[in-house]
């Protein structure tokens, strides 16, 4: 019984050191972003824009108001040279980790593309929430904006 | 690896990371009183049951995913239960808290009832003994069900999987090996914040204990003026 136990604390600090490695790992293929730009936004007055290099980036959410746990739609424009293929948004909250949260786009044509995500209320009755979007060859915008519960 | 393998893995280590940040400060009340309150006694099992109380309700919830492809509608009819779970989660956290203080006396109910010696005695101990911990598991599969952001988002990619896949039993199948990694990620934090305040390595116990079931209780009752207003 105590080889056991002691073989499961082991195991455990075993896996620990093994996600620590991965996730160091996985922190260096992402560290390659080319421009990062932040931005605090009202989605529910407003879509939300930002310019990184020579490319302007524009999300909307819809419906509004943004509500968590509720099927949403997300709508990002591109304006400049398109890359070569989609952007991606990731969802999250500033200071608390919520697990990868990704919301796939599709291209809707003339550098539109939508997708849709939920956001997750968290029982802490906290509502900033953040909206990385990822631009392919081009850097991350993230924008920061309050949901409703 | 099949994009459901990728997608096991990216959760699995999920549960891991989220484990040493959110679980530790969410669920780490509930763990903490759940090895506090077994004082002295082992709490390899205890926890362990527990643990897996909760991977089964999370490889349930991921199957129910799976299977209807749609998070926010099966969300919508959980949320009553979620709940009921985190008033019960503080309900449970007031009453150890009081056990462990010394205001409930469980000690004089069922510890020093009977006689000492006899094989009906030592039964009798054994059986309680065997009840309490397996009642770690009932506990886990109930708490499992507790409001949580990152098993929220665990279950957004369980119910992606459903829409992806050919058939609604690779739904159900592919949303239960999502949920059953993340779930098994969560483990190795809360058995280490278990093990930390296990508190059979502190030689002041008994102040410990005291301020643990003041602060446990508080705990409690806040868990459940969250469920009430959640």
């Amino acid at each position: 019984m105590r080889k056991i136990h002691n073989s499961f604390w082991k195991l455990c600090l075993g896996c620990m050191g093994f996600f620590i490695l991965f996730g160091m790992s996985a922190s260096n293929v992402s560290a390659v972003d080319l421009s990062a730009v932040t931005a605090v936004c009202d989605p529910n007055a407003r879509p939300c824009t930002a310019v990184i290099g020579d490319l302007t980036v524009v999300m909307d959410i819809s419906p509004k108001p943004v509500t968590a746990m509720t099927d949403l739609e997300f709508q990002v424009t591109l304006k400049g040279r398109l890359p070569d293929s989609s952007p991606t948004i990731d969802l999250g909250m500033p200071g608390m980790k919520m697990g990868p949260n990704r919301v796939n786009l599709k291209a809707a044509g003339s550098g539109v593309y939508t997708g849709n995500g939920v956001i997750v209320r968290c029982p802490s009755g906290k509502r900033v929430w953040f909206s990385k979007i990822t631009v392919p060859d081009n850097g991350t915008v993230e924008f920061t904006f309050d949901v409703v519960y | 690896m099949s994009s459901i393998d990728a997608l096991c893995l990216i959760f699995l280590t999920s549960g891991f990371t989220v484990g040493f940040g959110h679980c530790i400060g969410m669920c780490g009340p509930i763990v903490v009183s759940l090895s506090m309150g077994l004082k002295t006694k082992p709490i390899f099992f205890p926890l362990m049951l527990y643990s897996i109380g909760r991977v089964v309700t999370y490889s349930m919830l991921g199957g129910i995913m799976g299977a209807t492809g749609s998070f926010t509608l099966v969300a919508a009819h959980i949320a009553g239960i979620q709940k009921g779970a985190l008033i019960f989660a503080g309900l449970l956290i007031v009453f150890m808290g009081c056990v462990m203080g010394g205001w409930i006396p469980m000690g004089r109910i069922f510890r020093d009832s009977g006689a000492t010696g006899g094989i009906v005695s030592a039964g009798y101990r054994k059986l309680t003994a065997v009840k309490s911990t397996a009642a770690y598991f009932p506990v886990g599969l109930l708490l499992g069900l507790l409001p949580c952001g990152p098993v929220y988002t665990a279950l957004i990619a369980a119910a992606g999987i459903g829409v992806e896949a050919a058939t609604p039993f690779q739904g159900v199948l592919g949303g239960m090996a999502l949920m059953f990694s993340f779930g098994m990620g969560t483990i190795p934090a809360l058995f280490i914040v278990g093990k930390l305040s296990g508190l059979g390595w502190i030689k002041a116990r008994q102040k410990i204990y005291r301020i643990g079931s003041v602060l446990m209780v508080t705990a409690g009752v806040y868990f459940v003026a969250k469920g009430i207003f959640y």
